[in-house]
């Protein structure tokens, strides 16, 4: 093992999120407390569900800005079929996903059809979704849950909050594929070169499409959790979300220039994003200060890897 | 397959769309409303029991220091300046109070759930909020009381059992009396009229819409409303939402309804701007600060809103009465400092006072 592979960008990542709990849990006895670190866990879900998957889809080369409006979309969706048109919960549950899988299965269309660059596509779908929710909405918010269904967002399971078991093997799954499958060799190779990887038979258009429907999934699995969570539906949800999980990948290591990535670097990013957020407010900074202090931290953080990688093996 | 899933997906929207309610006016709320007469008639207040909710657990803060946190909708803008400003002088007045101000930097409601939710690990002893989504914030603040710790909302309420008492800046009915009479005194009773709040779904701002649309239809029937727009409290897009009223309407539009503290300023800017000021009449919520140049200028003449300061100042000295144990369900009065004795409405909140409207001869004697 060469002094090389030891700093990988995760393992300097690891590093930098240890010291930064042992410096925060030494700013408030509040901080390393189990309920805060779950409940942490619970806050976290629905950012983590999506950078899971944009992972994916930053190793293709790729990007989805949309993931936030999908959100809206399935969430206001979610209130209207099951209020408005009288359907059963798990139905409408079951119809939202499927319309956030379809959201993303048309960005996946639009990317692979019509060669549209991802950035613009899902720049496009970001305003599009967003703006279908708010239309159907009327900004009306839907409310009054049968309360079976705040388990999801506010329940536990073995003490842990149920929407931590869903992130739980989510990742789970997707570190695998990505991992040790063949058609996660297969993502890497689309993003380290498109040309070679359609060259050597791989499929890269399906690869892509089923990607950024995946990515549409994530999306509307995060919103039944939010709906859950805070028991009302609005068109506004998760708006700026798909910043927040483009930050977690990127500070974990994933290269925005795609090839490169990992699952458990993003976990690792969102874990110190959250520790940082949560944390630095328990030792009584403000949210002003917050914002700035995790700009910062993913500068330096990607500055420290590259410095260790100039010559490396990127 | 691409056209095939735009279509299913066009078809869904198309059909979910069909089977929402609609209301008088675009965002209002679905509530029901109760106009006051159109001579200000004061109406007879209905005793009703207290609402609210319950802390478990609490310690005795009796006399004790408590440290409290203000969460305002967000930060960075003149009106929860204001506010805050009452809260620290209330503090300073009580000197067993220490109050911090921490809220989202942009009016996002679950950036405040989690602001909320750090002060709870954190450990204070009150909570004082300003709800971004009056359900949405209720489980966490179930979360608090359920900790032992006094919640007090103000300005922006939650679902009553969510806090423990909410601090009424104004009854949403008189507001919406005000505003409406302002508009008429200066357009005329059968003018056609815009409005620009701030999302359709912000508590207040539907609820006051909705109160307007009723004493509307009830005291001025000739008033013609055209549309309400989007502006998310944000002054660029305020003035251009604004100044597209002007250009969509032209001559028939005879006045613009500013429904918060930045869109009416900016609608009174976009009316200067446009040259319009005396054909188009802008009425609204706004502080004073904000309103003076129009004011000055002539081209606005009355200026709707309470004192953000003395809503403050109230919210801090009711959580002290809670925590003191001075103030407990089914009281009538509370006492808050140099304004005196309030009434307690509605069950659980307590009224600061009637709407204030500013105009040329008295708002210089106001600075905030």
């Amino acid at each position: 093992m060469t002094w090389q592979k030891l700093l990988r960008h995760e393992t300097i990542l690891a590093l930098l999120t240890v010291l930064a709990l042992v410096v925060l849990a030494s700013q408030s006895d509040k901080f390393f407390t189990l309920d805060n670190l779950l409940n942490q866990g619970r806050l976290m879900t629905e950012v983590g569900l999506i950078a899971v998957i944009m992972t994916f889809v930053i190793i293709t080369g790729g990007i989805d800005l949309s993931v936030g409006s999908i959100l809206g979309l399935v969430a206001v969706l979610l209130g209207v079929f099951w209020k408005n048109m009288g359907l059963p919960l798990p139905v409408a549950i079951g119809l939202g996903l499927m319309v956030g899988t379809l959201a993303g299965l048309i960005n996946g269309l639009i990317i692979t059809r019509f060669r549209v660059p991802p950035l613009i596509a899902t720049l496009g779908t970001l305003a599009l979704y967003r703006g279908i929710a708010e239309g159907i909405s009327e900004a009306r918010s839907v409310r009054g849950y049968p309360d079976w269904f705040f388990v999801l967002g506010q329940g536990q399971f073995w003490g842990v909050p149920v929407q931590l078991w869903i992130l739980g093997v989510v990742t789970l799954v997707a570190a695998i594929i990505l991992g040790t499958t063949v058609w996660g060799r297969g993502v890497y190779a689309v993003g380290h070169n498109e040309t070679a990887a359609r060259f050597s038979g791989l499929q890269a258009d399906r690869i892509k499409l089923a990607i950024y429907a995946a990515s549409g999934f994530a999306a509307a699995l995060a919103a039944v959790i939010f709906v859950s969570r805070v028991s009302t539906t609005r068109s506004d949800m998760g708006t700026g979300i798909e910043l927040d999980a483009i930050t977690a990948v990127v500070l974990g290591g994933t290269s925005i220039f795609g090839g490169r990535g990992t699952i458990i670097g993003t976990i690792l990013g969102l874990i110190l994003i959250q520790a940082l957020k949560n944390g630095l407010s328990l030792a009584g900074i403000k949210s002003d200060g917050t914002i700035v202090l995790i700009g910062a931290v993913l500068i330096l953080t990607i500055l420290l890897s590259n410095l260790f990688h100039r010559n490396g093996n990127r | 397959m691409l056209r095939t899933s735009l279509a299913v997906l066009a078809i869904l929207s198309l059909s979910t769309s069909l089977v929402q309610a609609q209301s008088a006016w675009t965002g209002g709320d679905d509530l029901p409303t109760s106009p006051l007469a159109c001579d200000g008639t004061p109406a007879t207040p209905v005793a009703k029991p207290y609402d609210g909710g319950m802390t478990t657990n609490a310690p005795d803060r009796n006399g004790k220091p408590i440290t409290v946190v203000d969460v305002p909708k967000l930060i960075g803008i003149g009106y929860f300046d204001a506010t805050s400003k009452g809260i620290a002088e209330a503090a300073a007045e009580l000197g067993n109070m220490t109050a911090t101000t921490d809220g989202p930097t942009e009016a996002n409601i679950d950036d405040q759930i989690t602001l909320i939710d750090n002060y709870i690990t954190k450990g204070v002893d009150g909570i004082l909020f300003a709800a971004n989504d009056p359900v949405a914030i209720a489980p966490v603040l179930k979360k608090a009381l359920a900790a032992g710790i006094n919640v007090v909302g103000y300005d922006a309420n939650s679902e009553p059992d969510a806090r423990q008492w909410f601090v009424n800046q104004a009854e949403f009915n008189g507001i919406a009396k005000s505003l409406i009479d302002s508009l008429v005194a200066e357009t005329g009773a059968d003018a056609s009229f815009a409005i620009v709040t701030s999302t359709f779904t912000t508590p207040n701002q539907a609820r006051w819409i909705a109160e307007m649309a009723a004493y509307a239809a009830a005291c001025h029937p000739g008033l013609k409303w055209l549309e309400t727009v989007e502006a998310q409290e944000d002054n660029i897009l305020s003035f251009n939402q604004a100044n597209t009223l002007i250009n969509k309407y032209g001559d028939d539009l005879k006045g613009i309804v500013g429904m918060t503290s930045v869109a009416t300023p900016a609608a009174a800017d976009a009316v200067t701007q446009a040259g319009k000021c005396g054909s188009i009449a802008v009425v609204g919520l706004a502080t004073p600060n904000a309103m003076k140049p129009y004011v000055a200028s002539d081209c606005v003449k009355s200026v709707v809103l309470w004192n953000p300061v003395d809503l403050g100042y109230v919210a801090a000295h009711v959580l002290r009465a809670v925590a003191d144990g001075t103030l407990k369900p089914g009281d009538t009065t509370v006492k808050a400092g140099k304004l005196g004795e309030l009434s307690v409405i509605n069950g659980s909140e307590i009224l600061v006072g009637a709407p204030f409207v500013f105009n040329k001869g008295n708002i210089e004697g106001f600075d905030f």
